[in-house]
């Protein structure tokens, strides 16, 4: 029989059992629920579908059918604990454990327990979500963020976030590098007092902060210096843009920022030598070229253009325009013969010449060239081309001033030797006037004259207007202006045209010359007259040191012999007081002289004469007293009889 | 015996000079002989030759003016004509202080040349007279004695007989007796006459 009651408790029952049983099968997480044993009790729909199993078969067995190893071993051993202890650790709480299907496979869940109030032996309810899903994403995005510090770590440059407050938000490893700070460190320090110079400090701050009002953008580029964390110094190229929340207000700044120091460094340096070179080029006004051969690209620095007057924006000419166009045409045979012998034959160029500038004005140029190889090992002449007009014009001036000077001794010597040309000239038309008188005599009574002194006086008359033309050829040809040149030479030819002015001279002092000439004398190489003004000046400097002293020595002697280097030794001894070591000190300077009326020039000229010559002046005593002044000349090599 | 003629000598160490001063001579129709050098000149010097020396003054070796100076010392009284050059005016200057007759600068006209020749053999001419005369007065004078010297002493020194009396001492008459032997012996006409043959004699030659 069925108590009423208890039949409608029953039936309520049975109503309450059905409606958990369709929440628990609404449900989209699985639930089960376990007895205090461990054996399933309840299996929903939920569950069935995440672990493949139906209710039938799983009602009963123990709930570590559902996992994998070693949650399955140690699972008991939980259960049992908590209900000894009343210890809840995972009651209440959900957590992350690993489930096993019917088909053995594992998949992650989020499990909560909870615990059946009021019911003893205690029965225990689980809640589990598949989370596999999540996992992957969670994965993914962890995955995703690593890789992304990967990059930003792997990159090359500095990567900065800062908020608004100038908080470093972000930092990569390399920006860490660069400012000497382990990256963490740096995160939530101020940027601005942390890594700028104390005097950029101000400055770059208001610039930031005007990003935030929106008044300004940041530039797409800026230098500045930064400080590390030992106190160097780093320029840094930065690009910057700025963030912004949803709404679009500006959060903060991202930048990336490039170590340059080096670079800068580099390129400073760069840019000083190649500006020492152009200064060092326009200062000594060379200017140098490279040419692939055979008539490549050129390369020609600035003052190549400076030079030659034409257009650095044009660039360099071609070697055909260069020659044609630059180069004197009275100078353009040499220089391209010059040309081809450095690029067929490898000599080096090495060529004074003049150029034409496009204005017309003439340049003295020099230019040395060689062959060599360009970076990619391509045969190139490589040189320069040095400006030397002013060079050039001071040594003209020189050359003129010393010829000047020369030429002033010269007429000098010539005027103290004057009285001695004048008896020379003064002889021949003394006997010239005197043979026509004598002639007109005797030819005034007819017949009277010898037909024998007639001829005589004839042929005389012409023979002494010929001696003393002669005299005025030599003296024209010594004292009148002249350039300087080289010619070969006998010594004794030397010589004996000079004694048409020395000997005069000494005679007029009752001084004799004595030439001695050795025999195997070799020509030498010289200017005859200079050669010869030195001679008379030293001869007349011997005139003058024989008149100082001993009556009885009243002679000159010139001697002519080879030296031991086989040089050709000109000497001129006298027997005066000698040359005191007084004078030898001063001898040779310009202006010094011992003589009341001499110019101080004639030993300091016939030293610059001898030395273009390659020769010496020098002296010696004479043997018994007096001095020997004498010279050296070079042989001429093969000239030797 | 009989003199050479008087003869031009002609030094000069320029051989066309001397040719042609020797033609110029010879078409005057003066005698003239030439030498190359002094020494040449000296070595022949004979001091009885009349003539005049025409000389350069510059020379090598023994120059125009060292000759000059070994002619006077051997009491030449040959005239001598200098031919300088330009600008030899001191050593014409030494040379005419030397007793030279003249000088010319080279080159010259024939016939001033010919000219100062001519005086110089004029001149050659009254000194070798002159010499004559002092011999003659010289000769004269080694014919007179002892005392008549003494007495021609005293006298031309301007003394009077009285005084010249006293310094010999013996009588005035004696002193007139002597004076009149040597105005006789010497052939003189006045006091003045004799004073001058005295100075000649004691010219130096």
């Amino acid at each position: 029989m069925t108590d009423p009651i208890e039949t409608s408790a029953r039936a309520t029952a049975h109503v309450a059992e059905l409606e958990l049983r369709a929440v628990l099968d609404a449900a989209v997480d699985a639930v089960v629920v376990i007895d205090a044993a461990g054996r399933i009790e309840t299996f929903s729909h939920a569950a069935e579908r995440l672990f493949g199993y139906s209710a039938s078969e799983v009602i009963g067995q123990n709930v570590t059918v559902l996992m994998p190893e070693p949650f399955r071993s140690q699972h008991d051993g939980y259960l049992a604990h908590h209900i000894r202890s009343g210890e809840r650790r995972i009651i209440g709480k959900g957590r992350e454990v690993v489930a096993q299907r019917r088909d053995g496979t594992l998949f992650p869940v989020f499990l909560s327990v909870g615990r059946i109030a009021s019911v003893d032996p205690p029965r225990f309810v689980g809640l589990i979500s598949d989370i596999t899903d999540r996992k992957r994403a969670v994965e993914a995005l962890r995955r995703e963020r690593d890789r992304a510090q990967a990059y930003l770590d792997l990159a090359q440059v500095m990567l900065l976030a800062l908020d608004e407050n100038g908080t470093i938000s972000l930092v990569n490893r390399k920006g860490g590098e660069i400012l000497g700070w382990p990256e963490d460190e740096l995160v939530g320090r101020n940027w601005f007092t942390t890594c700028l110079p104390p005097e950029l400090r101000g400055d770059v701050q208001a610039i930031f902060r005007r990003f935030f009002d929106g008044a300004a953008t940041p530039d797409q580029y800026a230098e500045h210096e930064v400080v590390t964390r030992s106190g160097e110094r780093k320029l840094i190229a930065w690009r910057n843009v700025v963030l912004r929340d949803e709404r679009g207000l500006v959060i903060g700044t991202l930048s990336s920022g490039e170590d340059v120091t080096d670079q800068r460094r580099r390129m400073e340096a760069l840019r000083k030598s190649e500006q020492l070179l152009r200064d060092a080029q326009s200062i000594a006004n060379l200017g140098n070229f490279e040419t692939r051969l055979p008539d490549g690209p050129s390369y020609w620095s600035r003052q190549m253009h400076v030079i030659l007057g034409t257009e650095p924006e044009a660039g360099p000419l071609s070697w055909a325009d260069y020659a044609a166009r630059c180069v004197h045409p009275g100078d353009r045979d040499r220089v391209v013969a010059a040309w081809s012998r450095l690029t067929s034959d490898e000599q080096p160029l090495d060529a004074e010449y003049r150029i034409v500038r496009p204005d017309g004005s003439i340049r003295f140029v020099h230019s040395i060239a060689r062959l060599g190889r360009d970076a990619e090992s391509r045969v190139q002449a490589a040189g320069t081309l040095h400006d030397i007009t002013e060079r050039k014009n001071a040594q003209e001036e020189i050359r003129q001033t010393q010829e000047r000077i020369t030429q002033f001794a010269r007429l000098s010597t010539m005027g103290e030797m004057a009285a001695g040309l004048a008896h020379e000239i003064n002889q021949p038309l003394t006997a010239i006037a005197t043979f026509a008188q004598a002639l007109r005599r005797l030819l005034a009574t007819p017949g009277a004259a010898d037909p024998e002194d007639v001829e005589l006086a004839l042929s005389q008359i012409s023979a002494q207007a010929l001696r003393a033309g002669e005299v005025i050829r030599r003296l024209r040809s010594f004292v009148k202006h002249r350039e300087a040149h080289t010619e070969l030479i006998e010594p004794r030819r030397l010589i004996a045209e000079l004694m048409t002015f020395a000997e005069p001279d000494a005679r007029l002092n009752d001084i004799q010359v004595r030439v001695e000439a050795a025999e195997d004398l070799p020509l030498v190489a010289c200017d005859p007259v200079q050669i010869q003004q030195v001679l008379l000046n030293l001869i007349r400097n011997a005139i003058d040191a024989t008149n100082e002293a001993s009556p009885a020595g009243r002679e000159i002697r010139m001697r002519m012999r080879r030296d031991e280097d086989g040089a050709v030794e000109i000497s001129v001894e006298d027997r005066g007081p000698g040359i005191s070591d007084e004078v030898a000190q001063h001898l040779g300077n310009p202006f010094y002289t011992t003589k009341p009326t001499g110019t101080g020039l004639g030993i300091a000229i016939s030293r610059s004469i001898l030395r273009a010559h390659g020769g010496r002046l020098a002296h010696r005593p004479t043997p018994g007293g007096g001095a020997t002044v004498f010279f050296t000349l070079p042989a001429m090599p093969g000239s030797d009889k | 015996m009989k003199e050479k003629p008087a003869t031009v000598f002609v030094v000069d160490d320029d051989e066309a000079v001397r040719t042609s001063l020797r033609l110029l001579l010879k078409s005057v129709g003066l005698p003239v002989e030439t030498f190359a050098s002094a020494q040449e000149f000296l070595d022949q010097f004979d001091p009885g030759r009349a003539g005049c020396l025409v000389l350069d003054i510059r020379m090598p070796g023994m120059s125009g003016l060292e000759l000059q100076q070994h002619l006077n010392d051997r009491h030449s009284i040959m005239p001598i004509v200098f031919i300088t050059g330009h600008g030899d005016v001191p050593m014409a200057v030494e040379a005419m202080q030397a007793g030279a007759v003249d000088f010319i600068q080279k080159p010259f006209r024939d016939q001033d040349l010919i000219d100062r020749i001519n005086r110089a053999l004029e001149k050659d001419r009254e000194m070798r007279g002159e010499l004559r005369e002092r011999d003659e007065i010289r000769r004269r004078m080694s014919q007179l004695t002892p005392r008549e010297r003494e007495v021609l002493e005293l006298v031309t020194q301007g003394k009077a007989n009285k005084v010249i009396a006293g310094d010999l001492n013996v009588s005035q008459r004696t002193v007139e007796i002597h004076r009149a032997r040597v105005m006789e012996k010497m052939g003189a006409n006045s006091l003045a006459h004799l004073v001058r043959m005295v100075i000649e004699a004691h010219r130096e030659d």
